[in-house]
């Protein structure tokens, strides 16, 4: 009787780290991680049984710190690395090795009733610094423009002041939302709100994309280029992947992967 | 394809050939980018060689630097100097004690370092450290310490000799605030170089370019750039023309002289001698409007007026200047006021003009000053028959620069500052020891060891102009009137 309840002890123990062999745990951009991941997860756990995902999306900051803190397998970012946090990574004796797993254009939205056809670099830069606060500055009709951000641990909080914004601080009005959903929502809800969104979340309702410089962000535009605001997104990992994460890395850049990169709204790599 | 460790090489090799301010791995970016468009390499690769160089750049001791993102350029920079001096002035010639020279060597040291840098969205900010605590004077003596045996450090510390920051997002404008390098054009002889004023300052400065000759003249527009450059838009002509570029300036100060603590006290204003502490805060107030014209063959002429005028009192100068007297026992004269700031509305005209003999720079340069209210100075120093000393002058040449290794200069100028001319606070305390009613000669010599390592001699000889007057101001030699002075300085100064 003793053996026997050994036996079943040793078997629910093995059974319990096969299933934590097969959890993934990915953390890091809302951009990548509110709807792209999410879907490729889906996708991934159909051809393998028995693997579960844990992806929290709270910014590229918090992906890059996961990696560097051994508390994620694969980090989710839609901005590179920073120095200071390559340097923590070396010394806590971590490599952090990008993938790039789709590309994205930053699309600059405001209400679908705004009248404005269009906003030049120049333009965008001034509303998101402040220097123009009134959208009769840039061919609107008049009103307060009020501006949506991404909030400081979001990858593309960064990436805008550096694309858009010559590295400049955020007009002091700026409200920050937690997510690109969020920027959309309550752009669609304010005639007078313009707010940056990846390509994947331009569809929401109540919104339109405004060109800028007479480009909108497009698969053609982002891949050739030619789209101002157009940026690689990434998995971040501790040096070359392995085992489960190298599994979904590849799943992710693979065929499968890169359908699903195109239906949800951003660009594939290839 | 290129494997990545060709990449990285190239990529890393790029980078050493740029300046240290720029080389971060992010710089290798346009180089990967282009490789990417040329279709050489891929968007993958590309990432992945970056990374690479920023995991080696963190690694390097430039790499370990972090500084805050918005700040767009940082500049560590400083000087130390060794220095030997000798200081002697002469008591008058009608005391009893005829030819007695109060005579000090000194052997002094001194050490300023420094951060200055721009900020996003066109500001800009700048700290100093400097040994010794007193305004105008930087220097340390070695040996200086007061009682607690050789070699202590009582007097070697270190202080905050500038603290400011600025904007120039308005175009030919900039605004400072804090304790800052001194934002006026001016000479030794109404400001000390190691005086750092406080306050407020507002600077506008534009360039105007002509050209003569080949037609009618026409004025180009000037470039701008945030740094306060110009730049000379281009033009043409058929035939050479003759060009003038022409810097129209102006400066204006609030300077907080000196704060009067506290404004209201609690009961009655407390009386010193009869006078009621005053209430108000003293400043200096300067307004400057000039210009300097640039020709052709590296002539330039440049004229620089000033007018000062002071409001309030501070806490600290309630007493009328009266500079000492020469009637009195010299520990008498010295007693009396001697850096009372009554009575100074002063009109004050540097300027220079320089050319090049061959390539040897050469400049002629001059300071006029005149204190519009001589009279009442005088009047309250007790001396009012005395108002027409109000003048000071200062005229020069120099030969050659001090910029780079084997460099020379000599200079020589006469200068001639009268007792109610300018505000003794300020003048140099090194050349006439911080006085005013002296008159001499003062001679330079400088040579560059290298580019960073320079020698220097001065020498200045003053007497005093009007004997029946004191030599007023803030001294290093204890006599007044000091009838006689000299100062010898030898210095090794090395710069980074």
């Amino acid at each position: 009787m003793k053996i026997k309840s050994a036996l079943i002890l040793i078997a629910l123990a093995l059974v319990s780290v096969e299933a934590r062999a097969d959890r993934l745990v990915i953390k890091g951009s809302d951009t990548l991680g509110a709807k792209l991941v999410p879907q490729l997860a889906e996708q991934f756990k159909a051809q393998h049984s028995g693997t579960t995902f844990d992806i929290a999306a709270e910014g590229s900051t918090t992906g890059i710190a996961a990696i560097i803190e051994g508390t994620a397998e694969i980090g989710m970012s839609s901005r590179r690395a920073k120095p200071a946090e390559v340097s923590a990574a070396s010394g806590k004796g971590k490599n952090l090795k990008p993938t790039i797993v789709a590309y994205d254009g930053i699309a600059v939205i405001v209400n679908a009733a705004n009248p404005i056809k269009g906003l030049t670099k120049k333009q965008v830069e001034q509303i998101f610094t402040g220097d123009v606060s009134d959208w009769s500055a840039v061919g609107g009709s008049g009103g307060k423009i009020s501006i949506y951000t991404r909030n400081t641990s979001s990858g593309t909080y960064s990436d805008w002041k550096e694309l858009a914004m010559k590295k400049r601080d955020y007009a002091g009005s700026s409200q920050k939302m937690a997510g690109n959903e969020q920027i959309a929502a309550e752009v669609g809800k304010n005639p007078n709100g313009i707010g940056y969104v990846g390509m994947a979340y331009t569809k929401a309702s109540g919104i339109k994309v405004a060109p800028v410089d007479g480009v909108i962000p497009s698969q053609q535009t982002v891949l050739g280029k030619t789209y101002p605001y157009a940026r690689p997104t990434f998995y971040y990992t501790n040096g070359e992947p392995s085992g489960l994460a190298k599994e979904f890395v590849d799943f992710t850049v693979g065929q499968a992967g890169q359908k699903i990169v195109a239906q949800v709204g951003f660009v594939p790599i290839k | 394809m290129f494997n990545k460790r060709f990449l990285f090489t190239i990529a890393l090799a790029s980078m050493s050939i740029l300046p240290m301010s720029i080389l971060r791995a992010q710089d290798a970016g346009a180089l990967l980018d282009l490789l990417v468009k040329k279709q050489l390499i891929t968007d993958q690769e590309a990432e992945e060689v970056r990374a690479e160089l920023t995991k080696e750049i963190s690694t390097t001791s430039a790499g370990k630097w972090k500084m805050s993102s918005s700040i767009t350029e940082l500049e560590l920079y400083g000087d130390v100097r060794l220095r030997y001096e000798y200081r002697g002035g002469r008591r008058p010639d009608d005391v009893p004690q005829e030819n007695d020279w109060q005579e000090r060597e000194r052997e002094r040291y001194r050490v300023r370092i420094g951060l200055r840098g721009t900020l996003a969205d066109d500001w800009f900010f700048g700290v100093r450290l400097e040994t010794s605590n007193k305004r105008n004077s930087t220097n340390v003596t070695f040996g200086g310490d007061g009682g607690t045996g050789p070699f202590a450090k009582d007097d070697d510390g270190v202080f905050i000799g500038q603290a400011y920051l600025g904007y120039k997002g308005f175009k030919d404008i900039t605004l400072t605030g804090g304790r800052m390098p001194n934002p006026l054009i001016t000479t030794i002889m109404t400001w000390d170089p190691d005086l750092n004023p406080e306050g407020a300052a507002e600077q506008w400065k534009h360039t105007f370019n002509f050209e003569f000759g080949g037609g009618a003249a026409a004025e180009t527009a000037a470039g701008y750039s945030k740094d306060g450059k110009t730049v000379a838009a281009a033009t043409q002509s058929a035939s050479e023309p003759f060009k003038l570029k022409i810097d129209v300036f102006a400066n204006f100060a609030q300077f907080v002289y000196d704060d009067s603590n506290p404004e209201n006290p609690i009961g009655p204003r407390s009386a010193v001698g009869g006078n009621l502490i005053p209430n108000t805060d003293a400043w200096l107030m300067a307004w400057q409007v000039g210009a300097r014209f640039t020709f052709p063959k590296n002539i330039y002429a440049q004229f620089a007026p000033v007018l000062y005028n002071y409001t309030g009192n501070g806490d600290s100068f309630n007493l009328h200047f009266q500079g000492g007297d020469p009637l009195l026992s010299n520990a008498d004269s010295m007693k009396l006021n001697q850096t009372g700031i009554n009575s100074l509305l002063v009109l004050d005209v540097p300027m220079e003009v320089g050319w090049k003999l061959g390539e040897l720079p050469m400049r002629v340069f001059g300071d006029f000053a005149v204190n519009f209210e001589g009279d009442d100075r005088a009047l309250a120093a007790g001396h009012p028959e005395k108002g027409d000393q109000r003048y000071a002058y200062q005229g020069g040449v120099g030969i050659g620069q001090l910029k780079v290794k084997r460099d020379w200069q000599i200079e020589a100028f006469w200068q001639h500052s009268e007792q109610y001319s300018l505000d003794p606070n300020l003048v140099d305390s090194d050349m006439f020891d911080g006085r005013v009613n002296l008159e001499g000669v003062v001679v330079r010599a400088g040579y560059m060891l290298s580019d960073a390592v320079g020698f220097n001699l001065t020498w200045a000889y003053a007497w005093r102009i009007d004997n029946a007057l004191g030599t007023g101001g803030a001294h290093d030699i204890a006599v007044n009137p000091l009838d006689q002075y000299q100062i010898f300085q030898a210095d090794m100064n090395v710069k980074f």
